[in-house]
């Protein structure tokens, strides 16, 4: 039986498991009795490229299948600030499952800065290592720099997060419609939107201070960022007609 | 054998030819049945969870049958023993004339006491084998979506038309055997046939009603909700129950429904024509309905096998089909009817009438569509109200639904003004036949309508096979769309039948008034003191005492039909949670036990028959026996006035609802796992029993008190004399209304004690 790696991003979790991703995804979400319902949201790590970071031996000794045959469905390696210790380049695929256990797999491509479009409005669901919902009037490069290049007092190391839906609001805060958006208090949000707007200096705005644990996933924009400074690695979303035809069962689920 | 005075060769030719056509109709449900029948029913995995499905619904139609058998022998009982009490009418004498007294009354208590058996059997087998097709269709459905939509589509269309040729043969068979042996005497006779037929769907529409609901809520309340379980997940226990109480529901119940509108229409014209024959001496008042009834019959055969998908068809124009085969039906009724009209009635009024049903028909379709699609303002109206939680969209929800009652009655009411209008300056036994010949136009269709109403939950059974047998994405796909078109047929449908219960009820009502006063004049009653010369007078105080309690009934019956769903699904919440307590259950290493959610079901809907069936029978021979008989009028306008607002009042908010989520499931306010979808959740649930519970549960109870109150008013009439008080009336109200006391403290406490569930 192989062996995989997986990032997981609720809870920051390094875990060490035989199940294939669909499995892995649908065992974290609806397969095991500490959590019986609720999404996931992984990578696949390359374990070639992460083997010096942790202990192998203890990985060897505890990774293997349980006594009635069965894959051992999870080991964890390490729980505490795991996504800057992982080097970008050994993150593969994200994988995307919903609360009831279906598995969509995103694949890294590479992120064209040209195609970025400057003055917009943005709204951004920060996952690891922190998790507040923010408002940017940033493209995802320049929020992603401004996070981790120490030009401001709060700097992280790496940061993944999610470009959201804001709709007419990215372009008209106060008059914009406002269906279909992935945050429930309007209000509240047209107020931050409009504090970007009038206040020249401010490029970032908290909307929420922590994450709900639950991401709707029809309302992703663009697509998961993850990076440090310059470096970024981007995960396209398709569109839903796109992933009616990839992934038809994930598709009905969301 | 045919005693039919002055009829003519044609007529007598005609009126042989509808029974044929009946027998045409069953025929032709026994050749599809083998069409289906010959379809694979595909993997060993996909028999598995039939077999689940299968069981569950043998299980549950074998206790109904054996709580409904004592009750069938008993009313059969008091059905051959009522003619001792009220003897036979003057068109009896007429029609067996030469027999004794003596014979007479047996003649016409035994027909009557068969007649009942035969509504009842007839009910009961449009459900019980209506139901067992559906189940044999599903899994062939599920199997046929792996290689093609046309098919898939075929299959499910075709067994759900089994069901609705069954409704319309057995329908017509019933009522035109009842004819060509009792002639002008028929209407002693038919009473009992409606009212066994009404009665079973009584049975059928509350028990499935229970059934299906509680299981569907007590199925989503633990996996949907607490353990965010798919639906139809093989983890969740009551995921068979719930399976099965979608053919509970929708096939069973609903058929059942619409046999007892039909039959019951077909019961009120006849007794209307007979007292429109005994005054003009045309015959044409009672073949010409027998004769609409038989070409509904063949156009429904011609329009249901029209149904088929082309082989190139991948997806979702099922509903486009569907409804090619039902608009061919009713242009080929209307055309026929014309024809028929102008060469044998020579008369448009009757035509007209039937017309006037159609367009009813058609008309509170549109209005249903209009308040619970997705497509309209309505439903996108409460699905925006989702964004500021689950109370205001209730509330939104509320507030359609009590709007669409105001314009489904208003139509209604149109619709009687048109038969008021069409025999304008007759007198009122006319209009009331053209009330009850809208009726037999609106259900013209039934073949159509019970078909659309059955597909749906053969297609909702086969995507839960699917889904639970992991057939692949393309099958999904196909499965999906049916199963979308089926919740649209069914909700279609749901429209037609509480309009048609309601008309058929009026038309009850008007037999009422003329049956009561021809017992007035039998017995001798002045002409200032019947019924049909004094009106039901609301200004009377014991008259508006009927309407008000009346008015109540609908109320009572939906609290303890509510009640009961809640109670039962409570029962199915904690069981499902219990097992998912099982180690290896969400692990998926051990199967639940899904008989144990099953048993919970069918106890819970078949303990709840017998009250509520009391309720129905006794209400309205206390109000007449303590009240009086122009009272009992009053009562069954205040039954039928209250039983339809609030009908479609359930009906119609649910539905609104239901599709409100379903437009938030498609992606609206964030989709699925949304706060807006978590309160459309919320407004789904409180609907579902609205809807498919308390609100269909309604037709049939209506109209079970109107074929009471035209059975004991000849009773009450009899020994309760204008200006006498009797005391054995009194005796009979004061037992009546203990025993309802009694059955009201069973249903609300689910028994007299308090005992834990034992399966």
């Amino acid at each position: 039986m192989n062996k995989y790696i997986y990032l997981t991003a609720t809870p920051e979790a390094l875990i060490a498991s035989m199940l294939r991703p669909e499995e892995f995804g649908a065992y974290l979400s609806t397969g095991t009795k500490k959590r019986n319902k609720g999404q996931a949201i992984f990578f696949e790590v390359d374990l070639d490229q992460i083997e010096k970071l942790i202990n192998m031996d203890s990985l060897n000794q505890r990774c293997v299948p349980k006594a009635d045959g069965k894959p051992k469905s999870s080991v964890y390696l390490s729980v505490y600030r795991v996504l800057e210790t992982i080097p970008l380049v050994a993150l593969k695929s994200l994988y995307l499952t919903t609360d009831n256990g279906h598995t969509l797999e995103l694949k890294k491509s590479s992120y064209d800065l040209s195609k970025e479009t400057v003055g917009k409005l943005r709204l951004f669901q920060e996952l690891l290592p922190v998790s507040p919902l923010v408002a940017s009037e940033l493209t995802p490069s320049a929020f992603l720099k401004k996070l981790t290049d120490g030009s401001i007092p709060i700097v992280l190391p790496k940061l993944f997060f999610v470009d959201l839906k804001l709709g007419e609001l990215a372009s008209n805060p106060l008059g914009g419609s406002v269906e279909n958006l992935p945050y429930s208090n309007v209000g509240h949000l047209r107020d931050c939107l409009e504090i970007l707007r009038g206040e020249y200096e401010k490029h970032m705005k908290t909307v929420q201070r922590v994450y709900s644990g639950s991401l709707l996933y029809r309302t992703i924009e663009s697509g998961f960022y993850v990076g440090s400074k310059a470096e970024i690695i981007y995960y396209p979303y398709p569109t839903l007609s796109e992933l009616e035809n990839i992934n038809y069962e994930f598709f009905r689920s969301i | 054998m045919v005693s039919l005075p002055g009829a003519t060769p044609f007529e007598v030719v005609a009126i042989w030819s509808v029974l044929v056509i009946a027998f045409f109709g069953l025929a032709y449900a026994m050749f599809l049945r083998r069409q289906v029948m010959t379809c694979d029913k595909g993997t060993e995995k996909m028999q598995d969870v039939w077999d689940g499905i299968r069981l569950g619904a043998n299980a549950y139609l074998k206790r109904q049958l054996k709580t409904i058998v004592p009750l069938i022998f008993l009313f059969t009982i008091i059905l051959f023993l009522s003619v001792y009490v009220v003897p036979p009418t003057e068109e009896s004498k007429l029609r067996f004339a030469g027999y004794s007294e003596e014979s007479l009354k047996l003649i016409i208590g035994i027909g009557r006491a068969v007649a009942f058996i035969m509504g009842s059997i007839f009910s009961l087998m449009v459900g019980q084998f209506g139901m067992r097709m559906a189940v044999q269709a599903n899994v062939r459905v599920a199997s046929a979506s792996r290689r093609s939509f046309a098919e898939a589509l075929k299959i499910a269309y075709r067994a759900g038309t089994v069901t609705g040729m069954l409704t319309d043969g057995l329908g017509l068979l019933g009522g035109t055997l009842i004819f060509i042996i009792f002639g002008v005497a028929s209407p002693d006779t038919l009473l009992g046939f409606g009212f066994g037929g009404t009665l079973l769907a009584l049975f059928m529409r509350v028990g499935g009603g229970i059934y299906t609901k509680a299981a569907d809520v007590g199925a989503d309340l633990v996996g949907k909700v607490e353990a965010g379980l798919p639906e139809d997940d093989e983890r969740n226990a009551a995921v068979i129950a719930d399976l099965v109480g979608d053919n509970v529901g929708d096939c069973a119940g609903m058929a059942a429904d619409i046999f007892e509108s039909y039959e019951v229409t077909i019961v009120s014209t006849l007794i209307l024509g007979v007292v429109l024959f005994t005054q003009t001496h045309e015959l044409s008042w009672i073949i010409f309905p027998l004769l609409v009834r038989g070409i509904g019959v063949l156009s429904s055969i011609i329009g249901t096998y029209l149904v088929k998908g082309s082989k190139n068809d991948k997806s979702n124009n099922a509903l486009k089909s569907i409804n090619k085969g039902f608009y061919s039906s009713a242009a080929i009724s209307i055309a026929a009817f014309g024809i028929l009209s102008f060469f044998y009635l020579h008369d448009w009024r009757s035509f007209l009438s039937v017309v006037v049903g159609i367009i009813l028909a058609i008309v509170l379709d549109e209005i249903t569509k209009h308040f619970t699609d997705g497509n309209y303002h309505p439903v996108k109206d409460i699905a925006k109200n989702s964004k500021t939680g689950s109370a205001t969209l209730i509330l939104k929800g509320m507030s359609y639904g009590f709007e669409i009652a105001v314009w489904q009655t208003i139509v209604i009411a149109i619709t009687i003004f048109a038969s008021v209008m069409i025999y304008y300056g007759q007198p009122i036994v006319y209009v009331l036949y053209g009330v009850a010949m809208t009726g037999i136009g609106m259900l013209t269709l039934t073949g159509n309508n019970v078909a659309m109403d059955a597909f749906g939950p053969i297609a909702d059974n086969a995507n839960g096979i699917g889904e639970l047998s992991h057939l692949d994405k393309d099958a999904r796909k196909i499965m999906d769309s049916l199963d979308a078109t089926g919740n649209t047929t069914k909700a279609i449908t749901k429209g037609v039948a509480i309009g048609s219960a309601v008309i058929a009820a009026v038309a009850l009502f008007g037999s009422f008034i003329t049956d009561v006063s021809k017992v007035q004049i039998q017995m001798g009653f002045e002409k200032s003191a019947q019924l049909i010369e004094t009106g039901i007078r609301i200004s009377v105080p014991m008259v508006f005492i009927g309407l008000l309690i009346g008015g109540t009934i609908p109320f009572l019956f939906s609290s303890l039909t509510i009640n009961a769903v809640t109670r039962a699904a409570a029962q199915i919440v904690e069981e499902v949670r219990r097992q998912f307590r099982i180690p290896g259950i969400i692990e998926r290493t051990v199967k639940p036990d899904y008989q144990r959610a099953v048993d919970i079901c069918t106890i819970s809907a078949q303990r709840e028959l017998i009250p509520l069936a009391l309720i129905s029978v006794l209400s309205p021979i206390l109000i007449g026996s303590l009240l009086g008989v122009e009272a009992l009028g009053g009562f069954l306008a205040g039954v039928i006035l209250s039983g339809q607002l609030l009908a479609v009042f359930m009906a119609g908010a649910g539905g609104a609802w239901d599709n409100a989520k379903k437009t938030i499931e498609d992606g609206l306010y964030g989709g699925k796992g949304s706060d807006a979808h978590h309160a459309a959740v919320v407004g789904d649930t409180v609907g579902d029993p609205l809807k498919d519970t308390a609100g269909p549960a309604l037709n049939p109870m209506i109209k079970v008190i109107n074929l009471v109150s035209l059975l004991a008013a000849p009773v009450i009439i009899a020994f309760q004399k204008p200006g006498q008080a009797s005391v054995g009336m009194f005796m009979t109200g004061i037992i009546c209304l203990a025993i309802i006391i009694g059955a009201i403290t069973f249903s609300k406490r689910g028994g007299f004690k308090k005992v834990p569930f034992e399966a």
